[in-house]
């Protein structure tokens, strides 16, 4: 099977050329003319033209027109000069033979220009069909595809399908520069010399490169990828032979296509970008307005006791509350400036986690004595697993994360309630509860509660709404999970785990 | 008291503010502007106590406190801006006795120098016995009291006691009281120092979930309080 398919491509591919078809209608009609040689010598002549014109005809079902025309003009010579009497001549003797010569000669040429024509016609319709066909299914294709990647798949498969070309596309950045580094998931990659004529094909917005009149030496043939408002880019083919003309008519109606969802592609990505600055447009200017809140609120504080202060001689009392207003402010600030600093940590991806193990009660020793004073006013109960094994965290992250967590809480307990802290050790994991007492949280808030700037709507004044981001910054970088709930319906609780080995003591 | 203290730093405001608190308790100040001076300063006073900021204009204070150490042998306190694990491990390595960053308490600050100052005379005596509050320890018969009471302490633990006594309200990193004790073998084995002094702040702290004595520097090491 398969070698018949291999004989029916060699077959095909002999006929392809024209000049095997000449030949092949030379050697067809020579060969019918000896094997009818026997009958030169008979009266039977005629029944020769009858076998040569059969022959002509059925040339002309596969063979281009101008074989045909050649096997026609043959076999008449032929007929005429060994069968027509007298032999070896092209006399004619009976004016009956030059008739029937004159119609045979007729007959073999109309026959098979015919022929021929008819085929050809045929032969384009199917091709013209083929060829909707495949716009068709292109067009198709290509609305269903959705981003540039995907597109471009498309295209390349598409061509491939058709037209059996090495193809590569490039892009432009959006700037309406060619992206050198664009060249997609591809399986060829332009050279530096090939790139520059991608160029040139872009910004002159005409072909180049094989076969045409620019840059003729490269192996690729560069074609511009027109759209209505902006040009995506540059597609590049390596072709055996150039394209013949009635091919790059359509190749041209191909590319556009391609060309147009590009264009879509590239529109839409732009309208995103479009969006996304708009977004961080109003993202800067909360950000603006309540960092410049946050900060000026403790700085007049501090401007405004300390002029106090300077200004009147107020009695010593009065001077220490000042003072401690002052102090009060400046933490806050401090509380700022280090929550500032850790969240660009977070976004510029600068946290290097040192991990040592470490003893818990460390921890919550070292950050309930830090807020001390925040946490007075509240029934504040720590429980540690009895059985707590040493864990493997960054101590310094951990202190923020913890810090921040309990501070959070002092913030939304109503005073004289529970703040919960629970530590326990489960299947190599760190889990760390902070549970508080106070009104619970709306659906829109525990889905927000750890993006930055976020804060919650009952708020009490102060915060930039850094503090959970940072928690959730920070559990990341421990490979952690934090989230957010509420329990019985008063309470909130977070609940963080993270993954940690025991560490293995031997030898004290 | 009339102890000098230098004050090494760029920022005006700074040196203001430590020279009204540093004299209103009676030390005396001398302050320089920066690495080049601060050098030729400590050398022509001999200063009884240096604090040094690190982001100096002319050299960088890591550099100035290597210099320094050569032949300066009393407390240098680093009071900076940087405060990330890194530089405070460096400082400790490079010869500082403490590391407070800014901002800063100026009680905290108080506390610290008096620490200092008080470490670097006991040392220059050699005692054989601390006494801490309720804590006495006797570092010739290897022996620890609290409350009178003597208490059961395995070598290891009274190795690591008298380490953090003998260098009281100094901050040690980790990697340092691991090389004494344990041995340079040991220095990445924190878990052992971490199980060791849980052990310890169970004999010799009155509240061991709050202790006063063994105090935890996060991320660097630990400091014997008062």
């Amino acid at each position: 099977m398969r070698q018949e398919k291999n004989k029916n491509h060699r077959l095909y591919n002999f006929f392809r050329s024209v000049k095997n078809q000449f030949l092949f209608s030379v050697i067809t009609i020579s060969s019918t003319a000896l094997l009818c040689s026997p009958l030169a010598n008979t009266q039977n002549y005629h029944l020769v033209s009858y076998i040569l014109l059969f022959v002509v005809s059925l040339l002309s079902t596969f063979l281009a027109i101008g074989p045909v025309l050649l096997s026609s003009t043959l076999s008449a010579l032929i007929w005429n000069y060994f069968f027509i009497p007298p032999h070896y001549t092209f006399h004619i003797d009976k004016t009956e033979d030059i008739l029937i010569f004159a119609l045979f000669f007729t007959i073999a040429l109309v026959n098979g220009i015919l022929t021929t024509r008819i085929r050809r016609q045929e032969q384009l319709a199917r091709e013209r069909e083929k060829r909707t066909n495949v716009l068709f299914q292109l067009t198709k294709e290509l609305s269903k595809s959705s981003g540039t990647e995907e597109v471009i798949q498309v295209a390349l498969s598409k061509i491939k399908e058709y037209f059996s070309f090495q193809t590569l596309f490039v892009l432009q950045d959006g700037n309406n520069i060619l992206k050198s580094s664009g060249q997609l998931q591809q399986e060829k990659k332009l050279n530096k010399e090939e790139y520059k004529v991608a160029e040139w094909v872009f910004t002159h917005k005409s072909p180049a490169g094989a076969y045409t009149q620019h840059f003729g030496q490269c192996k690729y043939t560069f074609y511009p990828l027109i759209g209505n408002r902006i040009n995506p880019g540059v597609v590049a083919i390596e072709q055996m032979h150039e394209m013949p003309k009635e091919y790059r008519y359509f190749w041209g109606t191909f590319t556009a296509q391609i060309s147009n969802a590009l264009e879509r592609e590239f529109l839409g990505e732009l309208a995103q970008k479009v969006r996304f600055l708009d977004e961080s447009d109003r993202l800067y200017k909360t950000l603006f307005n309540s960092i410049s809140h946050e900060l000026r609120i403790p700085v007049a504080t501090i401007m405004g006791a300390a002029d106090t202060i300077l200004n009147s001689s107020e009695s010593e009392n009065i001077r220490l509350a000042l003072s401690k207003e002052i102090f009060t402010a400046s933490l806050r600030l401090n509380r700022i400036i280090e929550n500032l600093l850790n969240i660009s940590r977070i976004e510029s991806g600068h946290i290097s986690i040192r991990l040592d193990w470490c003893d818990i009660n460390d921890l919550i020793n070292k950050v309930t004595e830090d807020l001390q004073n925040e946490l007075q006013p509240f029934n504040f109960i720590t429980h540690v697993n009895e059985n707590m094994p040493l864990v493997k965290i960054d101590f310094g992250l951990m202190e923020q994360v913890l810090y921040n967590l309990l501070f959070n809480a002092t913030q939304y307990t109503p005073e004289g309630q529970n703040i919960k802290l629970d530590v326990n050790y489960l299947n190599n994991n760190l889990l760390i509860d902070i549970v508080n007492d106070g009104s619970v949280l709306t659906t829109t808030e525990l889905k927000n509660i750890f993006n930055k700037f976020y804060r919650a709507e009952k708020s009490k004044t102060g915060g930039l709404g850094l503090g959970l981001s940072i928690v959730k910054g920070f559990i990341d970088a421990h490979n952690g999970t934090i989230t957010a709930n509420n329990t019985n319906n008063k309470e909130v609780r977070f609940q963080i785990e993270i993954p940690s080995e025991k560490p293995d003591i031997i030898n004290l | 008291m009339n102890e000098t203290i230098q004050i090494i730093d760029d920022e005006l405001q700074i040196r203001r503010l430590l020279e009204i608190t540093l004299t209103a308790v009676g030390y005396n100040i001398i302050q320089s502007l920066n690495a080049k001076d601060g050098l030729i300063d400590a050398a022509a006073q001999h200063p009884s106590l240096i604090i040094l900021d690190l982001g100096l204009p002319d050299t960088d204070g890591q550099d100035l406190l290597v210099k320094l150490r050569e032949w300066y042998f009393h407390p240098i306190i680093i009071l900076s801006v940087r405060n990330s694990e890194e530089d405070i491990i460096k400082a400790l390595d490079n010869g500082a006795n403490d590391y407070l960053s800014k901002p800063f308490r100026t009680g905290e600050l108080l506390a610290r120098i008096r620490a200092a100052l008080r470490l670097s005379e006991t040392q220059s005596e050699s005692c054989t016995t601390i006494t801490i509050g309720s804590l006495f320890i006797d570092l010739a018969n290897h022996t620890a009291r609290k409350n009178d009471l003597l208490l059961k302490l395995t070598a290891t633990e009274f190795s690591l006691l008298s380490l953090l006594a003998k260098n009281q309200g100094r901050v040690l990193t980790h990697q340092y009281i691991l090389k004494e004790i344990w041995g340079y073998s040991y220095v990445e084995q924190t878990q052992y120092l971490r199980v060791f002094v849980a052990q310890l702040r169970k004999k010799i702290e009155d509240d061991p979930s709050k202790p006063k004595l063994l105090i935890t520097e996060s991320g660097i090491g630990y400091r014997f309080g008062e």
